[in-house]
């Protein structure tokens, strides 16, 4: 018996809501998208040998560069306070007022800060080269409390770029944090190397 | 002048398939490149240095722990916070020891997970990385070293979050960094 077929029809699928869900799904990664590149590292180890010991063991042969931070007027107003910058004793440097990063300051700061740093390179750099042995030379960021604790830390890392910036790699921090009433705890902290 | 003859109007049908296809692709973009580890960061503003190395380590397997840490003083690890900056002695120790414990968790979970989490001299072979606000005050730093070099911790690698100056002039650059 004959039946009719219906006539094949051109069937054809809605893509609206599927391209809606996929627009969706694009929007919601590209706003997860984050731009690494600004993000990057400074790897750096602390001292297994010595761990948390109070007093360094380090042979007496070793020549360190030493850079000593403070903050001054830390218990004034954040204007007015700054950061005090000392290397070996000889030279000292003071970084600007209240700096808060480039990107809050206007240019002639940014100038002055920079221009600071500079000179502490140059200060670091000759002292470096003065060493007959780079193998035997250590950097040293000492940061003395209670002054040092209130460093910011983006000057500490600033001083640990201007020794890796002069090729010296081998940095240890020191300065007493004691932070605990234990008085063992309260024992003074190592530091980290580079 | 004689009336031009005008095509009938046809349905118009605008063929979907290489939006389709483009759209698809890039939704497999950005899903690669979405990085879910940048959750734990908190916003901070970086501190600045010019020899800053981008982290080309993406081993998932050994990913290192993030500590986030603010201007204030405050320590945040993936969404527990602690504040070192009472000036109690008491609550601040107690922060520390907090601190500490968690650390350890991380550590003993990783351990718990299989993992080879010790050197064999006895160091942690997980780094942590130091993602500290640039106007955070050092002793805070120091104190968070402190915990990751306790003897119970042994972490002894670490890292920290810098972002190179705006003004910084490509030769001064490090050597092998990208």
């Amino acid at each position: 018996m004959a039946v009719q077929v219906p006539k094949a029809e051109d069937t054809e699928m809605n893509m609206t809501p599927m391209i809606d869900i996929v627009f969706q799904l694009i929007i919601f990664f590209m706003l997860q998208l984050k731009f690494k590149e600004i993000d990057r590292q400074i790897d750096s180890n602390l001292p297994k040998d010595r761990g948390l010991a109070a007093t360094p063991t380090q042979p007496p042969d070793f020549q360190k560069i030493k850079i000593k931070v403070f903050r001054r007027e830390f218990d004034k107003a954040e204007t007015e306070q700054y950061t005090l910058v000392k290397i070996d004793n000889t030279h000292e440097f003071q970084l600007p007022k209240a700096w808060k990063g480039y990107n809050d300051e206007p240019k002639d700061r940014q100038n002055e800060y920079d221009a600071t740093i500079a000179k502490i390179e140059a200060v670091v750099k000759s002292k470096w080269n003065a060493q007959p042995d780079k193998s035997l030379v250590k950097g040293e960021i000492v940061a003395p409390p209670p002054k040092g604790g209130f460093v910011p830390h983006g000057d500490i890392m600033r001083m640990l770029d201007v020794f890796l910036v002069t090729g010296l790699t081998d940095v240890v921090f020191e300065g007493a944090a004691a932070p605990l009433t234990n008085a063992e705890r309260a024992a003074a902290m190592g530091g980290g190397e580079g | 002048m004689s009336r031009r003859n005008l095509p009938e109007t046809e349905e118009v049908k605008m063929n979907m398939t290489p939006m389709i296809d483009m759209t698809f692709l890039l939704v497999v973009f950005f899903m690669l490149t979405i990085d879910l580890t940048t959750k734990e960061f908190l916003p901070v503003s970086l501190p600045f240095a010019t020899q800053g190395e981008e982290n080309k380590d993406r081993d998932p397997d050994h990913k290192r722990f993030i500590i986030n840490l603010e201007a204030g003083g405050v320590v945040e690890i993936r969404k527990q916070r602690y504040d070192l900056s009472k000036e109690n002695p008491v609550e601040q120790d107690r922060a520390v020891q907090d601190l500490k414990r968690l650390l350890k968790n991380f550590v003993e979970e990783r351990r718990a997970a299989g993992e080879e989490v010790y050197e064999p001299d006895g160091a942690c072979k997980v780094p942590v990385l130091i993602h500290a606000d640039r106007a955070a005050h050092w002793k805070y730093v120091q104190w968070i070293m402190q915990v990751a070099a306790d003897p119970s911790i042994k972490i002894y690698r670490l890292q920290f979050s810098v972002k190179r100056p705006p003004n910084m002039k490509e030769a001064d650059a490090p050597a092998g960094g990208a």
